[in-house]
């Protein structure tokens, strides 16, 4: 059966409290989730006192201000703080997104912050997503034509082909939507999630690709795809803004379609 | 044996292999889209039910075996029953798939089947008994 509690060694315990130094006026608390591998002990939320005038706008501007000047045990992922990386991906305030695109003052009071929902936990905020690298590879994101390209130019596309693209080719692969996905959380060993498909429609979709067909085949399985149950967190949560929900929609339209 | 029991990883499976599983199973298109084709045929059908119901309230017994036993009505009740239950068999396999994993998958599956499909039939049967009984009626009276 599904799991609807949390096993026992993963229930969260309270943690540590570092204070704000004396005189902060702008004192914001951020909860963070803390679990480390080396040790036998639970999860625990630490909270830290920040003050805002000291730091940028960003929570990944608190993160990295924890991690350099209040507690640098704190681990967690980030590379470009500008939206593009995907690394800094984690639960603030209940919602997946990335933690450089989130500006804390859209946030009223305290600021939790979690790994990615139902993932393993490496450590911290640095959830393990081996699995779902793996099922993106699986779908074989990358152009796939027997017809060799020109000898002199690049495979073309029209203006229009072009434009079926735009929606999916600007996805960062933050895994922010599968891991907002209850299907994903229920059924996530064959369910692929919406990152994942909606890379797949960006290859179906693409004019240059010759095996549209065999990745419809490699899709038409009642969990793989069909496990999405419109539930929409996924467009809800795209921090890029991008709609996996209408991908998967498009993805089962041309299952139907080919039927007939 | 004694080795079996030692704590030691079960799994050393790649992720690849695990993601690509056993494969594409080649369906759910169909249950996926007559799911929906039924919750369409739903609508207007359950509309003229409710309707129906109105319009029965307070009558007679005879009254009703006469409106059962009218070939539209028949034909629009059989239909009903038949795509309500077909539809709940649907859903129920899809909160079945979401929530019942392993071994149980499949016993439950079968039970909510058969169980679904006995009320269907019930419910046809009903509305049959309803259109049969009601025309012998209507014969014997008019003889």
């Amino acid at each position: 059966m599904v799991e609807f509690r949390l096993p026992k060694n993963s229930t969260v315990g309270k943690g540590r409290i570092f204070t704000a130094t004396p005189g902060a006026s702008n004192v914001k608390n951020f909860r963070i989730y803390r679990w480390s591998p080396d040790d036998d002990r639970n999860p625990v939320v630490d909270t830290y006192e920040i003050d805002l005038d000291k730091i940028g706008p960003m929570v990944l501007d608190a993160l990295i201000h924890i991690k350099n000047d209040v507690d640098s045990t704190l681990t967690f992922r980030r590379s470009c703080r500008e939206g593009i990386c995907g690394s800094c991906a984690m639960n603030i305030a209940g919602e997946n997104t990335l933690a450089c695109l989130k500006p804390i003052r859209d946030i009223e009071g305290d600021i939790a912050i979690y790994p990615l929902p139902h993932m393993p936990v490496i450590k911290d905020l640095v959830p393990d997503l081996d699995g779902a690298y793996a099922q993106l590879r699986s779908i074989e994101p990358w152009l796939k034509s027997d017809t060799l390209p020109p000898p002199d130019s690049e495979r073309r596309q029209s203006i229009e082909e072009r434009a079926e693209l735009d929606g999916m080719w600007e996805c960062i692969l933050c895994f922010c939507c599968s891991t907002s996905c209850p299907s994903y959380w229920w059924n996530g060993d064959r369910y692929l999630g919406p990152a994942t498909l909606l890379a797949a429609y960006r290859w179906i979709a693409d004019s240059r690709d010759e095996h549209t067909g065999d990745r419809l085949d490699a899709l038409e399985d009642p969990l793989k795809l069909y496990a999405c149950r419109t539930i929409m967190n996924c467009t809800q949560t795209c921090p890029k803004g991008l709609n996996p929900a209408k991908a998967i929609g498009r993805i089962k339209e041309l299952q139907l379609e080919r039927k007939a | 044996m004694s080795n079996m029991k030692k704590p030691h990883i079960t799994v050393m499976r790649s992720q690849l292999s695990r993601a690509r599983g056993l494969g594409s199973g080649q369906a759910g298109v169909g249950h996926w889209w007559a799911e929906r084709a039924s919750a369409v045929a739903l609508v207007p059908l359950s509309g003229w039910f409710v309707i129906q119901v109105f319009r029965l309230a307070g009558a007679s017994q005879p009254e009703v075996a006469k409106w059962g036993a009218r070939p539209f009505n028949t034909t629009m009740m059989l239909s009903l029953v038949i795509l309500t239950f077909y539809h709940t068999q649907l859903g129920l396999q899809v909160i079945i798939d979401d929530y019942v994993h392993g071994k149980a998958h499949l016993p439950a599956g079968l039970l909510m089947k058969g169980i679904v499909f006995l009320l269907g039939l019930f419910g046809t049967v009903s509305v049959l008994k309803l259109a049969l009984a009601g025309s012998t009626k209507g014969r014997v009276a008019a003889g």
